[in-house]
């Protein structure tokens, strides 16, 4: 399986931190917006230029939107895990402080819901949570960035997917 | 802010029931008992206070490690405030640890000495008073050992002597992993910094309170299997080393 | 969740450990170090220990969570549980009692037995401490941190301290709102 890119974004809507390790293939066929989920965000994800920024509030208004419908069909207990378009899979994984954790993967991919859960429980608080020379939130992403944070979630993406 | 003499900095939250052997317990309680509008201080009624609770209850007693990394982390992110720079910062933590030091040793001798004599006599307070290193390197031992133990449950790494002739004062305790250090990670701008400073002003109050004036500092001594390995230096003063060459000829342990 | 599956939440949440009186002690040269820098301003000191409680909170939420994986609390009288029997037992190992609800359950009391950060502690005879100075103040701010993160406002404050000389130490919890999702800034 081939991870393509990951997120974090905090209760405060912002993206903290964002990793890409391959560019995600887009659809080819003009400027097709076919492989966007109906009714999320429907504003062209299939486009092929787009600094990671865009990106990443592109991402956080579908996996937004997404949550609360599925909240308001299923109940507010109830969560999506992941979806796929015809080109990606992006897998969700959200905390009860709405921090909220983002994969993008190939199609070929199994269910990242765990490993989301691990880095959560395991880099995430640990290294960054727990670090007193990160500050307590992190606007603009300071402080999630840091040396033991980033070279982990690498040999945990390398390695261990 | 002009600094005040060490001992002076730390009477301000008494942790009184630490002093082995003291005696206010007693003043103060009857104090109170002579006259209710003396100033001193309220008890419980249950008397639940640190007079009426055994000190070793807490001995064996283990708490989250998570709530101490929290702790403490909040005491280092209150110090660097205030701070102009890494050494300040450094400064700051190191004056945290010392009255702590002061306090712990207190506590070691008041633990050796009442389980060598509880066996013997039933007053632990009449007892001969502990042993109170006199020569640098029963000292060291004291901290390497049973002081290490008392903090993170295992004796430090290594106790070395500098080999340099010039610095015959300087003498090097390395813990491979300090405990405290567990969820620090420096930015790169802050690479120098160590936050074991704090540990390393506990080491300085132990020596203090045991009269061996000195500075102790903590370095990174990162190695391929250790990459937080610290070195705590401990630089005794002048005083010490000469008094050092006196019990030296007179032949005292 | 039932009370008992809270109690054994916090019973069999492993947790790493260190020597008590290594925290019991840094706590104290905490509330040294602010007692000088502030001057023996107690009012002072009780409002930075409890931001400095806030800001541990908003740290230690996510700790607990990790640890204990429980989910959203259904209502304030299972957060109430869930501080005492798993939150309290976690990262302190005692168990507060909670009681004292009001009628529309918003209010509740946590009374401890026991306290670990004021081991050792007798507040400085001064004339003053034993009526000013809160001296876990910072639990207040760890609670107000914590909830704050999980979509709940709260307001906590010390009624009753066995170091100021009363029978027991309790703290007051009261729920001010629920907190709604942040929205993303809207783009142009």
């Amino acid at each position: 399986m081939v991870v393509y890119s990951f997120y974090i974004f905090d209760r405060h809507a912002e993206c903290i931190y964002k990793r890409r390790w391959l560019p995600r293939p887009t659809s080819t066929v003009g400027k097709s917006r076919s492989d966007t989920v109906s009714g999320a965000a429907p504003t062209g994800l299939g486009q092929t230029v787009r600094s990671t920024d865009d990106d990443s509030k592109l991402v956080f208004g579908t996996v937004f939107s997404l949550r609360n419908m599925v909240r308001k069909l299923g109940g507010e207990d109830d969560n999506f895990v992941s979806f796929t378009t015809s080109q990606y899979k992006l897998h969700y994984y959200e905390t009860p402080t709405n921090t909220k954790f983002v994969m993008l993967t190939d199609l070929k991919s199994p269910s990242m819901r765990i490993a989301l859960q691990q880095i959560y429980i395991n880099l995430f608080v640990e290294y960054v949570v727990k670090n007193p020379l990160s500050p307590t939130e992190h606007p603009g992403g300071v402080g999630v960035n840091n040396e033991l944070f980033e070279e982990s979630l690498e040999q945990f993406v390398v390695r261990a997917l | 802010m002009a600094a005040p003499p060490r001992h002076a900095t730390m009477q301000s939250i008494s942790n009184g029931g630490i002093a082995p052997g003291t005696d206010r317990p007693q003043t103060q309680q009857t104090q109170a008992q002579l006259s209710q509008q003396s100033p001193g201080l309220r008890v419980p009624s249950n008397r639940k206070t640190i007079y009426d609770r055994h000190l070793n209850r807490s001995r064996n007693a283990e708490l989250s490690r998570a709530s101490f990394a929290f702790l403490f982390g909040e005491m280092v992110t209150y110090a660097q405030r205030r701070v102009t720079g890494i050494q300040d910062l450094e400064k700051r933590l190191n004056e945290q640890g010392y009255p702590l030091g002061l306090r712990l040793l207190d506590l070691l001798f008041y633990r050796s000495t009442s389980t060598s004599s509880s066996a013997l006599s039933s007053s632990s307070t009449s007892s001969s008073p502990p042993n109170r290193p006199l020569r640098i390197i029963t000292l060291l031992h004291l901290i390497h050992g049973p002081l290490w133990r008392l903090l993170f449950g295992r004796a430090a790494d290594a106790l070395e002597h500098s080999v340099s002739p010039d610095t015959p004062n300087e003498y090097m305790i390395t813990d491979n992993d300090p405990m405290v250090n567990t969820y620090i990670s420096a930015p790169r701008d802050m690479s120098m910094l160590n936050c074991a400073a704090y540990v390393a002003g506990i080491i300085e109050g132990v020596c203090d309170g045991c009269g061996f004036e000195t500075k102790v500092s903590a370095h990174n001594q990162p190695t391929e299997l250790w990459p937080s390995r610290t070195v705590f230096l401990v630089r005794f003063g002048d005083p010490v080393m000469e008094r050092e060459k006196v019990l030296e000829r007179a032949g005292v342990k | 969740m039932s009370s008992t599956k809270t109690s054994r939440i916090g019973e069999e949440t492993r947790v790493d450990k260190v020597n008590a009186e290594l925290v019991t002690l840094t706590y104290g040269t905490i509330v040294a170090q602010l007692c000088q820098d502030y001057d023996s301003n107690y009012q002072d000191v009780n409002k930075q220990l409890d931001k400095m409680g806030y800001n541990i909170g908003m740290r230690l939420i996510e700790d607990f969570l990790a640890k204990s994986g429980v989910g959203r609390c259904a209502n304030f009288r299972e957060t109430a549980d869930m501080i005492a029997k798993v939150g309290f037992k976690i990262f302190l190992n005692v168990t507060p009692t909670v009681t004292n609800w009001t009628s529309d359950n918003t209010q509740f009391s946590l009374i401890f037995e026991d306290n670990p950060l004021a081991d050792f502690v007798e507040l400085p005879d001064d004339g003053r401490a034993q009526d000013e100075l809160w001296f876990s103040n910072i639990l207040c701010g760890v609670l107000r941190g914590s909830l704050e993160m999980v979509q709940m406002q709260i307001e906590a404050h010390f009624v009753s301290d066995v170091l100021r000389g009363d029978d027991t130490t309790e703290m007051r919890v009261s729920l001010v709102r629920y907190i709604e999702d942040e929205m993303p800034p809207e783009e142009e």
